[in-house]
């Protein structure tokens, strides 16, 4: 019984320990993410009347019109931002086709002319 | 006493100074004053800022009669060299017209077969501006011979690596046949294009014509069909000429780039279930399926003005550059002739040159009869079609969205000229000729004799209409593989073209082929 005892005791410390450990690390982190917000709130206030003072609607439309003009200009370029691969990368994905092109370029060649 | 020696680095960043002024500062405000930009200004704006390594730039003439030791100029009339545009490699040349009209000399043939060599070799693309009065008369043969140079190297790059010509000014006589030569020609502005030029022409048989009327932009990409597109100026050529090269791969060996798809790959357009008209003698704009198809704002007409019956041109589906072939029904009914022939013929063999997968777009009628067409050797052209589908070895799809009569249907994308795929529309009309013709062929005698012929004759057409005029007959005998509705046209073609994208064909080993001309 004695064992038992000492048991539940190291067993409740242990615990205790943990629980207590992450309660600490919980209040910590609700400090932290309330310490962050005001900062987040104070640059979107501050963000607002440089657009109302500064930016005519008009003149907010003329940008996003330029800029996805401009970002319809660099798709037709297939400028690097716009590609999904490197041009010829996806070639040597597939030995198949590296190997059928090379045979394909060289049909000039005569029979057995290795 | 002797006399200093030059600082050596001075002595090149003068003469390198020099080579930058091309003609000069007085040519150079001509140049502008005529509304063109200088060889280097044109690079600037073609390549990647920071991009271009030029190479030849002290490259001199050594012929001195005529005067023309007075007239040394670093780089003699041309800048060559490599860039990069959208970061990817290319060599370029631009012909200075600033020096000597930008005439072409032997010293501008070594430049440019230079950078053709290490093109080709590289395996990267060549663009050139041309802006040049013509062969450098005062160096007589050399001159000639220096053209000769240019062309054998314009045709064993032909097919290897894209070839592209802007034509930004003059292009004279035998300088015509270096762009001809390749693969595309863009003209700008003012720019003109002819072997012999008015004065020769008044002098020979008397007919007056101006520069432009004898070859400007409207009419090689309108008459001719030399020119594959124009611009207004300058900026807006460079620019079409970036967009193509968006399409083409850097070499025979590799695929055109591939963009991050925007578009869903699976959007169907309602609208094209209802762009057939019931009417069937009603045009329809065939881009207006070709938009709906394929990814937004992607598709680049080439030669829209010459043969308007036909439409090629790149375009972009799921990312993926394709080649789109087809009958344009809004003129002349979609009917082939000589010169859609041509145009049609030609832009197969880039297309498979260059690995495009092509997918072609049929509503014909058939061949444009009449004898003009077949004095001028319809038959020949029309041939080119078949030759050209049947040597492509890229994914080849088609769509047949009304009329496949006759021969047309043969040669525009049927499954014997090696089509992987053939989808029809429910609006398809596969057979071998219209109704009316078929039926005066097939019943010539029971209308003949028939109580009221007339009668008789549109009651036999119905029944030939019903029978041949649909889809389901060729679906029966495996000539089209689906029938599908309109709508589904984009998400079965991306499909389609993600089970080809590995195809690999290999026709049999031959020297060259002997394609109808």
């Amino acid at each position: 019984m004695d064992n038992l005892g000492w048991g539940l005791q190291i067993t409740a410390l242990g615990m205790g320990l943990v629980f207590g450990l992450l309660a600490l690390l919980w209040g910590l982190l609700t400090l932290v993410q309330r310490w962050d917000r005001p900062a987040v709130a104070a640059s979107r206030v501050e963000a607002a009347p440089a657009a109302e003072e500064g930016m005519d609607p008009a003149l907010v439309a003329a940008i996003v019109t330029a800029a996805l003009a401009h970002r319809a200009h660099r798709r037709r370029e297939a400028a690097p931002a716009m590609r999904s691969h490197w041009p010829g990368s996806q070639l040597y994905a597939s030995r198949w086709v590296a190997a059928g092109r090379a045979r394909q370029n060289q049909s000039w060649q005569r029979r057995g002319r290795g | 006493m002797t006399t200093p020696t030059p600082d050596p680095l001075q002595v090149l960043r003068e003469m390198r100074s020099r080579a930058v002024l091309g003609g000069g500062t007085q040519r150079i405000e001509q140049q502008h004053a005529r509304g063109k930009l200088t060889a280097r200004e044109r690079l600037a704006l073609l390549l990647d800022e920071g991009s271009f390594q030029e190479f030849g730039a002290l490259a001199t003439h050594q012929v001195s009669q005529f005067g023309l030791d007075k007239q040394r100029f670093p780089g003699d009339g041309i800048v060559t060299g490599f860039g990069k545009i959208s970061g990817r490699r290319v060599a370029v040349f631009a012909q200075d017209f600033t020096v000597l009209g930008g005439s072409f000399s032997e010293v501008q043939a070594h430049k440019i077969s230079r950078i053709q060599d290490l093109a080709l070799d590289s395996g990267i693309p060549l663009i050139g501006l041309n802006d040049s009065g013509g062969a450098r008369i005062q160096e007589g043969v050399r001159s000639l011979a220096a053209y000769g140079e240019v062309f054998v190297r314009n045709v064993m790059a032909s097919g290897v690596i894209p070839q592209i010509s802007l034509i930004l000014g003059p292009c004279a006589g035998g300088a015509v046949y270096s762009p001809a030569l390749t693969d595309f020609i863009i003209m700008a502005g003012d720019s003109c294009m002819f072997l012999t030029g008015p004065d020769v022409i008044q002098a020979v048989t008397g007919e007056q014509v101006s520069a432009q009327e004898l070859g400007g932009p409207e009419v090689h990409t309108g008459r001719s069909g030399v020119a594959h597109l124009s611009a207004a100026t300058e900026g807006a050529a460079l620019t079409l000429a970036k967009q193509l090269l968006a399409y083409l791969p850097q070499n025979n060996n590799e695929d055109p780039p591939q963009v991050r798809p925007e578009d869903p790959a699976t959007r169907m357009d309602e609208a094209l279930n209802t762009l057939i008209p019931a009417d069937e003698s009603q045009p329809y704009d065939m881009r207006d399926a070709i938009d709906a198809i394929f990814d937004r704002d992607s598709f680049l007409e080439l030669q829209p003005q010459f043969a308007p019956n036909a439409l090629i041109g790149f375009a972009r589906l799921d990312g993926h550059s394709v080649g789109i072939v087809a009958n344009q029904p809004a003129c002349m009914s979609g009917v082939l002739n000589i010169d859609a022939s041509d145009k049609i013929a030609r832009f197969i063999r880039i297309c498979d040159a260059f690995n495009v997968p092509l997918l072609t777009f049929v509503d014909c009628p058939g061949f444009l009869p009449g004898t003009d067409q077949e004095y001028g050797g319809v038959i020949r052209h029309g041939a080119k079609i078949i030759y050209a589908y049947c040597e492509a070895t890229v994914p080849k799809v088609s769509i047949v969205t009304r009329k496949a009569m006759g021969g047309a249907y043969v040669a525009m994308g049927s499954k014997q000229m090696r089509t992987d795929l053939a989808f029809a529309w429910p609006t398809a009309q596969i057979a071998v000729m219209g109704a009316a013709p078929a039926v005066r062929v097939l019943y010539r005698d029971q209308v003949r004799t028939a109580a009221d012929p007339a009668q008789r004759e549109a009651e036999l057409v119905a029944e030939y209409r019903e029978q041949f005029f649909n889809p389901y007959r060729a679906a029966d005998v495996g000539q089209i593989d689906e029938v599908i509705e309109p709508c589904e046209t984009r998400p079965r073609l991306v499909r389609a073209l993600e089970i080809l994208r590995t195809k690999v064909q290999q026709n049999p080993p031959k020297k060259h082929g002997l394609s109808p001309t």
